[in-house]
C-alpha cells in the first residue's frame, strides 16, 4: 500500500513540480537550507580557529596568580573545579654574563608547558620560531631576543642567576600565556621549575601563576571558591574584564544572535510561503478525497510529497554548502594560513536534519488542515480554526526550544525571544491604531487615502500577517546592522591605531631624536610618544613606605623602585578621570599630581594626600589633586603617576621618553641597525603579537560582514514570499476596483497608498523594537551602552519607508496586471 | 436623458499568439493546435448593435463563439480589430473609453473580496468615489435585494445565491449606466438563478440601467427586452417577449418574490 502511495506521490510530485508555488517553496528551503548549512559549517570552522589563536594568546581559560605557593588542601579544590592545571612561577631577576647585567621576568615552567596555544622558540636569532612542547631542561635557560642583545651573549653560553650557572639553549619568541600578565614590557627569559626550587629565591618574591583549563561554568566556581578562600589572589579569565576577552565574548555572542535571528527569518518565509500552499494542498487533496480516496490518503500523499521534495533538496543542499563552506575558508586562508577545510560530514547531517525539523514543524498546518477537513470544508479552504492557531503557536514553540537548544547562550536567546514577542505586540498595537484611528480621523475626507485606511482596517488581520512578517524581518534586519555598526566601533576603538609593534620603554632625549629621524628616514610610523622622569615614592604624607602600609600589594611593591612620572598639560586621551580635578593648562600650582585609581585603592590614599618622590637626587612633595584610570582606544601607553607640564621647569633630572612604532614586515631588519647604533634603547617586539591580534581583528570583521549580507538577503526573500502570499488577493482587488469603473493608475496609487502605510507601520514597530531589544541586550550581551541617536533615528526611518514602499510596489507589479477581463475568464 | 453604445461594422480576429477569448478557453491543446493552423481566427465581422439605457439585453450562443469577447468590447475594455465602439451621452458622441466610470460588471464568480463584509463589499465602490454616505446607501442596497439580516457576514458565511445578490448591489449602488454580467447565474441553481435573475433585471430597471447578459439560459434570456444569439460569427436577433415591463419583471415571481424582486 506504502509502495502505491509512493508511485502515486512521486506522479503528483513530478506534475506539481514546476508550478509556481512548489518552486517557490523549493527555492525557499533550499537558499535557507544552504544558508543556514554553510553558516554552521563556517562559524564552526571560525569558532575552532578563534579558539585555536584566542588559546595562542591568552594560554588558558584561566590563571590564577598569587604570591605564594597554594597549599595541598588549595591546589585538590582548584584541580577539582578545573579540567587541567598547569604551574608556573615568575620572578623578576637580574641576569648576569661577563660584566654585563639585565634585569629580567625569569619564568619557572615545567613539561606540562603550555597549557593552551603554542610556545614558540628557535635554535637561533635567524632561525624560524618552531612549536616546542614543555620547558627548558635542568640547567638550560631561553632567553628573549632582546636579552640577547642586551647581554652580547650567544647560544651555548652560560648565564649567572644568582650563585647559579644556566646555558643558553634557545631563543623565546612566544609565550602563549603572556597577555594574561597585562602590559609588561620587561625582558624575559625561561628556566626549568626544578631549577626555581634550587634557586631558593625569598618566597614572598615569587609569583606562582596557575594555568587553567575550565568551562564557563567552572570559571564561575573558581571565582566563587577564590574571592572565598584565595581573596589575595587574582583571576584572569577568558570570560572576564581583560579587552581581547571581552572582545571574544562579544564575538561569540554575535555569531549566536546571528544564527537565531536567521532561523527567526527563515521562519517567518517558509510561513508566508506556507499560506499559499495550505490553499494548494487542500484543493489537491479534496481532489484525491472527492475521488474516493479516504482522509489518510490524502494526508500521506502531502507528507510523502513533502519528503520527497526535501530528500531530493538534501543532495542538492549539501553539494552547495560544501562548496561555499569551501570557498569561504579559501577566502579566509589569504589571510589566516593554519586555516583550513574539512569535510563536516556529522555536522551537515545534524544541520540538515535540524531545517528539515523545522520545516516540517512549519509545514505542519497544511497536514494538520488536511487531517481535520472534511471534503466539502476543503472546498470552501475555510483554514482559519482554533486548533490551526493552536498548531502555529505550537510550531513557534518549537521553533523557541530549537532556537534555545542551537544557540549555546540561552539567556540571549530567551531575550531575543522575548524582544521579537514585544515588537510583535508592539506592531499589532500600532496597526490597530494607526488604522483605526487613521481609517476613523478620515472618515469625512474622500479620496485614494481614507479608501486605503478603510481598506487596510477591512483586511486588518489579513495584512496583519504580511505586516508582521516585513515587520520582523525589518526589525531583524535593523538590529543586526546597528549591532554590526556598534560592534564594528567597538573594534575600531580596539585595532591598533595608537600602538605599533615595536615598544620604546626607555629612550633618553638623544635617543628619541635619534628614533624620530631613523623613522623618518625609512618611512616608519612613530605612533606615539611619552615623556617621563624616572622618580622614586620615599614618603607618603611624611611617612616612609614601609610606616604607611604594611599591607602588601602589586602596587607597592612597584612603588618600591622608582617609577615613571609622566607630565601633562590635559588628561590623555586613554584615561579617564575618576575622581578630583585635573589642572588647569599652565598651571601655577606645579606641585600636584593624579594617581593611577588602583594604586589609590591598593595604598589606601586619597584625594590630598601628599607623595614625597626623589627624582635625580631631588626631594619634591606632590599633592594628590585627581585620580584617572586606563580607558581603552587611545593607545596602551599609560602612567601610574602624571604631574602638570609646567612641573618640568622646577625638576632638574634626565628626560626619558616611551614610544610605539609600527613596522611592516619589510621594516623589521632595519631595527638591528637602530640598536646597533643604540644599544640602550629599551626596546621590545611585539610582532608575534600584534600580528595575531590583528589577525583576529581583520577575520572578524570580515565575518560580521558576511554574515550580515546573508542577513540582507534572507530578510529581501522573506519581503518578496509575503508579498507572494498575498499576490492573489491583491490582483482580484485590483481587478474588483477596475470592475468599478477605475483605472490601473488608481490602482497603482492605491497600492503606492497601501504600502507607504504599511511602511509607516513596519518602520514605528521595527525602530521602537529594535530601541527595546538594543535597552535589554546591549549592556548585558555586549558590554556596549546603548545611546539611539534621535537623527540616525530619523533617517532609519526614511530608508525604510522608502525601501520596503519601493520593494513592495516593484514586488507587486504583478498584481497590477489584472483586468475586469480575468475576474470573467476565471471560472 | 438617455445614453446608448453603438457597434459599428465591428470585427474581431486573434492572432497566434494572444489569447482568442477569454482565459479558460486558451489553456486547450485542441485550441492551440487549431490556431496554429490558421494564422488568424475570426469571432466575428461587420457586427452592428446598439445598446440603449434603461433597456435589457440578452446575448446567447455556443461556448467560443465570442459572446463574453462581444461584452468586451461593448464595455469598451477591448479594441476591436476593425471597426468603431461609440458611447453617445445626450447626442454627444465619444470613444468607449469615456464610459469606464459608467459601467459595473457581475460576474459568474461572484468575486467579493472575502475580507470584507457584505456591507462593506457593497460599500467599496462608494467608498473609492469618496461618497461619506457609503454605508448607509450600503445598507439601503442591501435591503433592496433581501440581505439586510446578512450585513455583518463575510462572503464565505453567504450562500452562492447571497453571494450574487450582493455583487449586485455591488455594481449597482454607484448608478451605473449600464450593467454587464457574464454568466450571472452560471453557478447558482435553478431556484437561485431565477431569483436572481428577477432580482437583476428588476434593480437595473429601477435604476434605469441598461443591462447586458451573457448567458446559456434560455429562461433568463427570456426576460430581456432584447435577445441576440452569437454563432459562427453571425450575430442575429432573437423576437423577445412583448410584455409591459413590469409584467416582464413580475411574471415568473410568487407574491414573496414579488416583494423582494421589485427591488
Amino acid at each position: 500500500m506504502l509502495n502505491h502511495h509512493m508511485q502515486l506521490a512521486w506522479y503528483y510530485f513530478t506534475q506539481e513540480y514546476r508550478q509556481p508555488h512548489q518552486r517557490l517553496l523549493r527555492w525557499v528551503q533550499a537558499i535557507l537550507m544552504v544558508f543556514i548549512v554553510t553558516l554552521s559549517l563556517s562559524s564552526n570552522t571560525i569558532q575552532q580557529y578563534l579558539q585555536g589563536n584566542l588559546q595562542n594568546l591568552l594560554g588558558a581559560d584561566a590563571v590564577l596568580t598569587q604570591k605564594n605557593k597554594l597549599t595541598t588542601d588549595q591546589f585538590t579544590s582548584l584541580t577539582n573545579s578545573s579540567d587541567n592545571v598547569v604551574t608556573t612561577m615568575q620572578i623578576s631577576a637580574t641576569l648576569t654574563f661577563d660584566d654585563k647585567w639585565q634585569r629580567s621576568k625569569l619564568k619557572a615552567v615545567g613539561s606540562d608547558y603550555p597549557l593552551q596555544g603554542k610556545l614558540l622558540t628557535s635554535s637561533s636569532l635567524q632561525s624560524p620560531p618552531t612549536v616546542t612542547i614543555g620547558g627548558p631542561t635542568v640547567g638550560s635557560i631561553w632567553l628573549d631576543s632582546r636579552l640577547f642583545a642586551s647581554l652580547t651573549i650567544s647560544m651555548g653560553d652560560a648565564i649567572s642567576i644568582g650563585e647559579q650557572a644556566f646555558i643558553v639553549s634557545r631563543v623565546l619568541v612566544h609565550e602563549p600565556d603572556r597577555l594574561m600578565e597585562g602590559h609588561n614590557v620587561a625582558m624575559r627569559a625561561i628556566i626549568n621549575v626544578d631549577d626555581m626550587e634550587k634557586l631558593a629565591f625569598p618566597t614572598d618574591l615569587i609569583q606562582y601563576r596557575y594555568l587553567i583549563t575550565a568551562s564557563k561554568p567552572q570559571i564561575q566556581q573558581l571565582i566563587v571558591w577564590q574571592q572565598a578562600h584565595l581573596p589575595a589572589a587574582k583571576i584572569h579569565h577568558k570570560n572576564g574584564s581583560h579587552p581581547l576577552a571581552s572582545f571574544w565574548q562579544r564575538t561569540e555572542n554575535f555569531l549566536g544572535l546571528t544564527s537565531i535571528i536567521l532561523f527567526f527569518m527563515a521562519a517567518i518565509a517558509i510561513e508566508q510561503i506556507a499560506q499559499v500552499h495550505l490553499k494548494k494542498e487542500q484543493y489537491f487533496s479534496a481532489i484525491c478525497m472527492s475521488l474516493g480516496a479516504s482522509k489518510v490518503t490524502g494526508l500521506q500523499l502531502s507528507l510523502l510529497k513533502w519528503l520527497i521534495n526535501i530528500m531530493l533538496l538534501i543532495p542538492v543542499v549539501a553539494i552547495l554548502s560544501g562548496f561555499f563552506h569551501w570557498l569561504i575558508i579559501g577566502w579566509l586562508s589569504e589571510s589566516f594560513t593554519e586555516i583550513s577545510w574539512q569535510l563536516e560530514l556529522w555536522l551537515t547531517v545534524k544541520t540538515i536534519a535540524t531545517c528539515t525539523l523545522l520545516f516540517a514543524v512549519f509545514h505542519s498546518p497544511v497536514w494538520l488542515s488536511l487531517w481535520q477537513t472534511s471534503v466539502a470544508k476543503l472546498f470552501n479552504q475555510n483554514q482559519k480554526t482554533i486548533s490551526l492557531a493552536f498548531i502555529k503557536l505550537c510550531a513557534l514553540v518549537v521553533l523557541i526550544l530549537v532556537a534555545v537548544k542551537y544557540s549555546d547562550n540561552g539567556l540571549l536567546t530567551l531575550m531575543l525571544v522575548g524582544s521579537i514577542s514585544i515588537t510583535i505586540t508592539l506592531m499589532i498595537a500600532i496597526s490597530w491604531a494607526v488604522l483605526s484611528l487613521g481609517e476613523k480621523a478620515t472618515q469625512q475626507f474622500s479620496g485614494l487615502i481614507p479608501f486605503s485606511l478603510f481598506m487596510m482596517k477591512q483586511r486588518l488581520l489579513s495584512k496583519s500577517t504580511q505586516i508582521l512578517g516585513i515587520g520582523l524581518s525589518t526589525f531583524l534586519l535593523l538590529f543586526t546592522l546597528m549591532l554590526l555598526n556598534d560592534l564594528g566601533n567597538t573594534m575600531v576603538s580596539y585595532q591598533r591605531t595608537h600602538d605599533g609593534n615595536v615598544m620604546v620603554s626607555q629612550a633618553s632625549q638623544s635617543q628619541m631624536t635619534a628614533i624620530e629621524q631613523w623613522a623618518q628616514e625609512h618611512d616608519i610610523s612613530l605612533r606615539q610618544t611619552k615623556p617621563y622622569f624616572y622618580a622614586k615614592v620615599v614618603k607618603i604624607n611624611n611617612q616612609t613606605l614601609s610606616e604607611f602600609t604594611q599591607k602588601p600589594s602589586d602596587s607597592l611593591a612597584t612603588l618600591s623602585n622608582a617609577i615613571r612620572l609622566h607630565w601633562s598639560e590635559t588628561l590623555p586621551k586613554n584615561n579617564s578621570l575618576v575622581q578630583g580635578f585635573w589642572w588647569q593648562k599652565e598651571t601655577k600650582n606645579w606641585q600636584q599630581i593624579s594617581l593611577e585609581e588602583e594604586v589609590m585603592t591598593d595604598l589606601g590614599l586619597s584625594l590630598g594626600d601628599k607623595l614625597t618622590f626623589i627624582i635625580h637626587q631631588q626631594s619634591h612633595t606632590f599633592t594628590i589633586t585627581a585620580s584617572h584610570a586606563y580607558k581603552p582606544g587611545a593607545g596602551s601607553i599609560t602612567f601610574w603617576v602624571q604631574m602638570p607640564q609646567t612641573a618640568v621647569q622646577h625638576i632638574n633630572a634626565p628626560h626619558y621618553n616611551m614610544a610605539s612604532l609600527e613596522l611592516n614586515e619589510g621594516q623589521w631588519p632595519l631595527l638591528s641597525q637602530l640598536w646597533e647604533d643604540y644599544p640602550t634603547i629599551r626596546m621590545v617586539s611585539l610582532q608575534e603579537l600584534t600580528k595575531q591580534f590583528d589577525n583576529i581583528l581583520t577575520m572578524i570583521t570580515k565575518v560580521i560582514s558576511g554574515f550580515a549580507v546573508m542577513i540582507i538577503l534572507l530578510a529581501i526573500i522573506v519581503i518578496l514570499s509575503s508579498i507572494n502570499a498575498l499576490e492573489d488577493k491583491e490582483k482580484k482587488k485590483n481587478s474588483v476596483i477596475m470592475s468599478f469603473g477605475f483605472l490601473k493608475s488608481t490602482c497603482l496609487q492605491l497600492n503606492v497608498i497601501e504600502w507607504l502605510i504599511t511602511a509607516l507601520i513596519i518602520a514605528i514597530g521595527a525602530i521602537a523594537g529594535t530601541y527595546l531589544t538594543g535597552t535589554l541586550i546591549y549592556q548585558s550581551q555586549f558590554s556596549l551602552s546603548y545611546q539611539p541617536d534621535l537623527f540616525i533615528l530619523i533617517i532609519t526611518l526614511a530608508i525604510i519607508l522608502t525601501t520596503v514602499t519601493l520593494l513592495g510596489v516593484y514586488a507587486s507589479r504583478h498584481s497590477l496586471k489584472s483586468s475586469v477581463k480575468q475576474l470573467m475568464a476565471d471560472v | 436623458m438617455t445614453c446608448s453604445i453603438e457597434l459599428k461594422n465591428v470585427s474581431q480576429s486573434f492572432g497566434n499568439n494572444s489569447s482568442g477569448s477569454l482565459g479558460h478557453k486558451k489553456s486547450t491543446s485542441a485550441n492551440m493546435a487549431n490556431k496554429n493552423k490558421a494564422a488568424t481566427i475570426t469571432l466575428f465581422k461587420n457586427l452592428d448593435l446598439t445598446i440603449n439605457q434603461g433597456q435589457s439585453y440578452a446575448i446567447t450562443g455556443p461556448s467560443g463563439a465570442g459572446k463574453s469577447s462581444l461584452l468586451m468590447l461593448l464595455s469598451g475594455l477591448e479594441k476591436p480589430t476593425s471597426g468603431q465602439g461609440n458611447f453617445i451621452n445626450d447626442n454627444q458622441l465619444s470613444t468607449l473609453d469615456t464610459l469606464r466610470s459608467d459601467i459595473g460588471f457581475i460576474f459568474q464568480q461572484f468575486h467579493l473580496l472575502p475580507e470584507l463584509t457584505a456591507l462593506h463589499n457593497v460599500a467599496l465602490p462608494l467608498k473609492l468615489r469618496g461618497d461619506k454616505h457609503a454605508i448607509s446607501k450600503a445598507k439601503h442596497w442591501l435591503e433592496k435585494v433581501g440581505l439586510s439580516d446578512r450585513a455583518g457576514h463575510k462572503p464565505s458565511q453567504l450562500s452562492g445565491g447571497e453571494q450574487q445578490r450582493v455583487a449586485i448591489a455591488r455594481a449597482l449602488v454607484f448608478s451605473p449606466k449600464f450593467i454587464f454580467a457574464d454568466e450571472p447565474t452560471g453557478n447558482l441553481d435553478q431556484h437561485n438563478a431565477k431569483e436572481i435573475s428577477d432580482i437583476l433585471f428588476a434593480c437595473c430597471q429601477e435604476n434605469n440601467a441598461g443591462l447586458i447578459i451573457v448567458t446559456h439560459s434560455n429562461a433568463m434570456a427570456r426576460k430581456a427586452q432584447h435577445i441576440y444569439s452569437l454563432a459562427g460569427g453571425e450575430l442575429t436577433k432573437t423576437p423577445s417577449i412583448h410584455v409591459t415591463e413590469k409584467q416582464k419583471v413580475t411574471k415568473y415571481l410568487s407574491t414573496e418574490e414579488q416583494q423582494v424582486a421589485s427591488c
